[in-house]
């Protein structure tokens, strides 16, 4: 089995499984020397010319980053690549607002591609796009290719919006910048570029695009939840900080949860692709039943934790997730033929939910840390703790019936479809329903 | 999840008939992992419960939400307070002793597992594996071993050799951290919860039920708090409450326990010199500080410092939050305007914020009680439309293009300060009110706004008081009591008749309009009128008749003004000034809602002397490193479980009899077989298969 993957490999495109020349991840090279280099000037420069904007710990975290960049660099080398291109755009972007904000309405790049708002537009429109041509791509393979094209563009677009973000936060008043990790909008944006970039990563890594269009549905989601979010609530304005907030620990506690919560989602959706072409040759509706369900529900998820009742918009976008989970559902033999094995499937699924839980858990744990500085205990059973608590034992239990009793296939399918419904609660549905200190969104 | 409980069942009934279930298999089946997991599915659903129902809430809230019944059976299981119930904690401690168990059943196994090369596995056994190689060598047997040697230590297996009379076998194996992962996860989630038992209410709640102390039930100042509701300055584990005013000094502290109270003495002596809130220009909070100076009794050392949100204070074992604020008794002067009667006020109330008194109601013999709950010092309000315009779609687009810069229209104003009081009546009605001191401009005119909450909520509804030239209240409360008393009234119609009576006419049939309809307004309001109007006009003259009363309202208002005025010494005014005109508008508007207003007294605050508070939050968590220390090991461990990879390699080279060849038998294993391991075993193939070549 293994040599059919490389044998798919070989017909499919005539590059290794990293992305770049190298057969398999040897030492660093002088490239990643180089890279390091520019990183440490450009923090270097940072930390002595906003030496009174950050504190100590803001100082150590931006001292780590850079290696921690190199690393990642070294790791996958199409990441460094987008790194540097989206590091440069956003010093570009810097560079023409040389200061003033106003300048976002006056200069062409600014206005139409490198604000942070146009960013995220962008982003928004080239992922609807991608998802379209991932699932031509089951009848085209430039479709196919288009999409992952197209994916890459966003999720650019996506991190330069939210650098550009951060520094409008700053230009905006002295006070208010801050990372953009801070409320629902920006947390759902980062939630879209991370959920992207390990599907593009394991895209590249199985050979496959088969799975983009699942994937894409989730992203589909967010981005229309983002849309909503801004163009209804103007959720998309940066606002100052609340108190307890303001701390360095929102720079690693927030961007490791998200992690955490894209690679789970990731899972998700395989774990659906699983079943869609379990059920390829199913004609049963009671076996399907299920499914579709689940299907549904996902997707009305974003959508039930509000408060105010349900607008037409959202019932149009119920019926319309609703009628595609049915078309997919409809097309499954055809959809079937095209996935890939399901050893590769559940290896996804395995390896999605295993690093989506290392940094769930190391996302918790700096959270209890955060909050026992900031609200006296590490923890006090405040509900989005309890159900991150709830989230992480769900995981834990799927990983133990994996690894120690064999757990595989349909069941491990399902439980990941139904992690993400656990995890959209607790992610969302918390800050809807229960109070806490956690209620930063509000829908 | 049911495939865990199905298995577990199915086993416990195969050994049901072997006799007794004996203490071994007791010890078995409090190890497994179905227990574990079992008892996991428990703590969820017990935590789903738990942010459902909101927790430490009155009982009354409870008995409201659930009736009596429920909340007998549910106050059985100490749904209220869930996570320190009996019944949770001792599933806690279930879960630390089955994770113990199963840590002790399995560590000495895997480290023996994790040292072993298991080189005494048999030559031939290796056809057995699932991923085995096997081939022939035209190189000799020294030559083919320095071989597969030199590529296993390059790719960082460590190795042991066994010779054989005709052979060897190699015993490689790579990534044992992997078993360190397993223990060093499981053994942090024993540490966790037993660091977490050691910081939750169950220490405390231990002291009262081995070691008579006696929660405090009732109100009592901290002095006269008896020992045994006191607890040890050197209590190693306690989360409390300490409230200190600014300039105040406090070395207690107080625990609660459900609804009752224990004081605990802390080891030194906390003065609040300031409390700070700083603001953003939005008026959002952005920082809440307290400067205090802690003084130690024992070295009699002080030293001052600044704890903050996310800043706290650490001393002498015990940490000290920026929990939240509260006024610390503010001074605050209230005048109070009674709004029966023909007397307009004020008298001078003083009180501090937290205070209450009893006030009689004129001369009915009634009395009210006055609690005055709050000063709020800034009160930074959107007076915008919440309703942002309907737009075109591409207009929409635009809005939010281009920065993330707040674009909507926002009217940001700082309203000045205001007080918040309630007021009690002699049958115990409770009504909260919110009384701005400054007037406001809100559609173009000044007014003041006097907050009544609404179905005792946090939200309120505000009269529209207009200002007068001192921007007080003063003038409009006058006409409140001038139109209440008859005599004015008849005045202030008569003035009317005079001023507007044509020429030649007789002006006791406009003096008898304008009396009436003022009468009516003074009782009943504008809906008295209007009721008024359509019992005695026809339907079609309807809406000319309500413009004649409105303007004859108008204008009689405007004289009983200027009497009022004339009796308190003001200067006159031009009544036909549009400001003029607007304000006796206003006044109608506002006189007719007051019939409404729940109390017989409306207070303004003249002046305050603000006090603040700081509310502490004071704790002594010796569990927290152990917590600490087993996140580091959760985290170690779980990214050595998931990212060391084990995987064993044995070959076994057996000489050709009589010849120079080499026969190899080489297999590969791994405790997780994903699809990497395939990979690595390819690798492994292709590299043994060079083996074919002849040594150059």
């Amino acid at each position: 089995m293994a040599q059919t993957v490389t044998a798919e490999r070989d017909q499919w495109e005539d590059l290794t499984e990293s992305g770049d020349a190298r057969q398999v991840r040897g030492k660093l090279d002088w490239t990643d020397f180089l890279f390091f280099v520019v990183l440490s000037i450009g923090a270097a420069y940072a930390l002595f010319a906003y030496s009174e904007s950050m504190d100590i710990y803001e100082k150590w975290i931006l001292v780590g980053t850079v290696p921690a960049v190199v690393w990642l660099g070294w790791l996958w080398r199409p990441l460094r690549t987008y790194m540097i291109i989206t590091g440069v755009s956003a010093l570009f972007a810097i560079w023409l607002y040389s200061g003033n904000l106003a300048r976002a309405d006056e200069n062409f790049f600014l206005q139409y591609f490198f604000s942070s708002q146009a960013a995220i537009l962008w982003m928004c429109l080239l992922f609807l796009i991608a998802t379209v041509c991932y699932w031509a791509g089951f009848v085209s393979n430039t479709a196919a290719w288009l999409g992952t094209t197209l994916a890459w563009a966003a999720t650019y677009a996506g991190s330069v919006g939210l650098l550009v973000r951060w520094r409008e936060g700053h230009l905006l008043g002295p006070d208010l910048g801050h990372i953009p990790v801070s409320n629902l909008y920006e947390v759902f944006v980062l939630f879209a570029i991370v959920t992207s970039l390990f599907y593009l990563y394991y895209e590249r890594r199985y050979a496959t695009r088969a799975l983009g269009g699942f994937v894409m549905l989730v992203i589909t989601s967010i981005v229309i939840f983002l849309l909503w979010y801004s163009l209804t609530r103007g959720a998309h304005e940066i606002e100052p900080l609340v108190p307890a907030l303001d701390s360095w620990w929102m720079k690693l506690h927030v961007p490791t949860n998200f992690i955490g919560y894209g690679t789970f989602s990731l899972a998700a959706m395989v774990g659906f692709a699983y079943l869609v072409k379990e059920n390829g040759e199913t004609t049963s509706y009671k076996k399907l039943a299920p499914l579709f369900i689940l299907g549904v529900l996902l997707a009305a998820e974003p959508m039930v934790f509000r408060t105010d009742g349900l607008s037409a918009t959202w019932m149009l976008y119920f019926g319309i997730g609703a009628v595609l989970i049915g078309t997919i559902l409809a097309f499954r033999r055809p959809i079937a033929k095209r996935l890939p094995k399901f050893e590769v499937l559940d290896d996804i699924m395995y390896r999605a939910i295993a690093i989506g839980f290392a940094f769930f858990t190391v996302a918790t744990i700096l959270g209890a840390l955060w909050a026992a500085d900031a609200w006296g205990a590490y923890w006090q059973w405040d509900p989005k703790e309890t159900w991150a608590l709830i989230v992480w034992l769900n995981y834990a239990a799927w990983l133990h019936l994996r690894l120690m009793k064999g757990m595989r296939g349909t069941i491990a399918a399902y439980w990941a479809l139904i992690g993400l419904l656990i995890t959209g609660f607790a992610f969302l549905g918390v800050n809807m329903f229960l109070s806490g200190l956690h209620s930063y969104g509000e829908l | 999840m049911r495939v865990v409980t199905v298995s577990q069942d199915s086993q416990l009934t195969a050994r049901a008939p072997a006799a007794k279930v004996s203490l071994s298999s007791l010890f078995e089946l409090i190890g497994s992992m179905r227990f574990a997991i079992s008892l996991l599915v428990i703590i969820c659903v017990a935590s789903v419960i738990g942010t459902v129902i909101p927790q430490n809430r009155a009982d009354s809230t409870y008995i409201d939400q659930f009736g009596p019944f429920w909340f007998e059976v549910l106050d059985k299981f100490s749904v209220w307070s869930i996570y320190n119930s009996i019944w949770f904690i001792v599933i806690m401690a279930f879960l630390v002793i089955s994770t113990s168990i199963c840590l002790t059943r399995n560590t000495p196994k895997m480290l023996k597992d994790m040292r072993s090369f298991r080189e005494h596995v048999r030559g031939s056994s290796l056809r057995a594996f699932h991923h085995k190689v096997e081939l022939a060598t035209p190189r000799d047997l020294e030559d083919s071993n320095k071989a597969v040697q030199t590529w296993l230590k390059d790719q960082g297996y460590a190795l042991k050799v066994r010779e054989e009379p005709d052979g060897r076998l190699i015993a490689a194996k790579r990534g044992s951290g992997n078993r360190f992962g397993y223990i060093a996860a499981h053994a942090s989630v024993v540490l966790i919860c037993i660091g977490g038992l050691l910081d939750s209410e169950l220490p405390v709640r231990a002291q009262i039920w081995f070691f008579g102390k006696a929660p405090i039930v009732e109100n009592m100042l901290i002095a006269d708090v008896p020992q045994s509701g006191r607890l040890s300055v050197d209590n190693p584990s306690f989360r409390a409450n300490l409230f200190v005013p600014e300039g105040g000094t406090r070395a207690n502290a107080v625990v609660s326990i459900g609804d009752a109270a224990l004081v605990q003495p802390l080891p030194f002596q906390l003065t609040l010199n300031r409390f700070i809130v700083d603001y953003y220009s939005t008026g959002m909070p952005s920082r809440f500080a307290s400067e205090v100076t802690v003084q130690d009794p024992d070295t009699g050392e002080t030293f001052d410092r600044t704890i903050e949100v996310n800043y706290p204070l650490r001393y002498k074992g015990v940490t000290v939050y920026q929990s939240s604020f509260d006024d610390g008794g503010s001074k605050i002067d209230l005048l109070a305007y009674p709004l029966t009667g023909t007397q307009p006020g004020p008298f001078e109330v003083s009180k501090r914020v937290g205070e209450s008194m009893q006030l009689p109601i004129g001369s009915t013999g009634r009395e009210i009680q006055l609690e005055v709950t709050g000063l709020r010092p800034i009160n930074v309000e959107d007076l915008s439309d919440g309703i942002p315009p309907r737009a075109t779609v591409l207009e929409h687009v635009a809005s939010v293009a281009g920065t993330a810069a707040g674009r909507r229209e926002r009217n940001l104003q700082n309203l000045g300060p205001s007080v918040e009081y309630r007021i009690i009546d002699d049958s115990g009605q409770a009504q909260q009110f919110h009384n701005y001191m400054m007037p406001t401009m809100l559609d173009g005119d000044y007014v003041i706004l006097a907050g009544v909450a609404i179905d005792n909520t946090e939200e309120f509804r505000y009269l529209r008081i207009p200002a007068d030239e001192a921007a007080t209240a003063q003038e409009f409360l006058n006409l409140r009591a001038a139109l209440a008393d008859p005599q004015m009234r008849q005045m202030a119609a008569a003035r009317f008749a005079q001023n507007n009576v044509p020429a030649g006419m007789d002006g006791a049939a406009l003096e008898i309009s304008a009396r009436r309809a003022l009468d009516t307004y003074a009782d009943s309001g504008l809906e008295g009128l209007s009721q008024f109007l359509e019992n005695s006009v026809p339907a079609d003259e309807l809406s000319r008749a309500a413009d004649v009363i409105v303007r004859l309202l108008g204008s009689t208002m405007s004289e009983l003004r200027a009497a009022t005025r004339e009796r308190a010494g003001m200067a006159p005014l031009d009544p036909n000034e549009p400001q003029n005109i607007r304000w006796v508008q206003l006044s109608v508007a506002a006189l007719s809602d007051l019939r409404f207003y729940p109390a017989p007294i409306i207070f303004s605050m003249q002046s305050f002397d603000l006090v603040q508070a700081s509310v502490f939050q004071v704790s002594r968590a010796p569990g927290m490193w152990m917590v600490y220390l087993g996140c580091l090991l959760l985290t170690i461990g779980i990214f050595a479980m998931f990212y060391v990879r084990d995987r064993r390699i044995w070959v076994w080279l057996k000489k050709e009899p009589g010849q120079d060849s080499t026969q190899v038998l080489a297999a590969m294993t791994s405790q997780k077989r994903t699809l990497d391991f395939n990979r690595e075993f390819e690798r492994f193939e292709l590299a043994l298969g060079r083996l074919n070549k002849r040594k150059e």
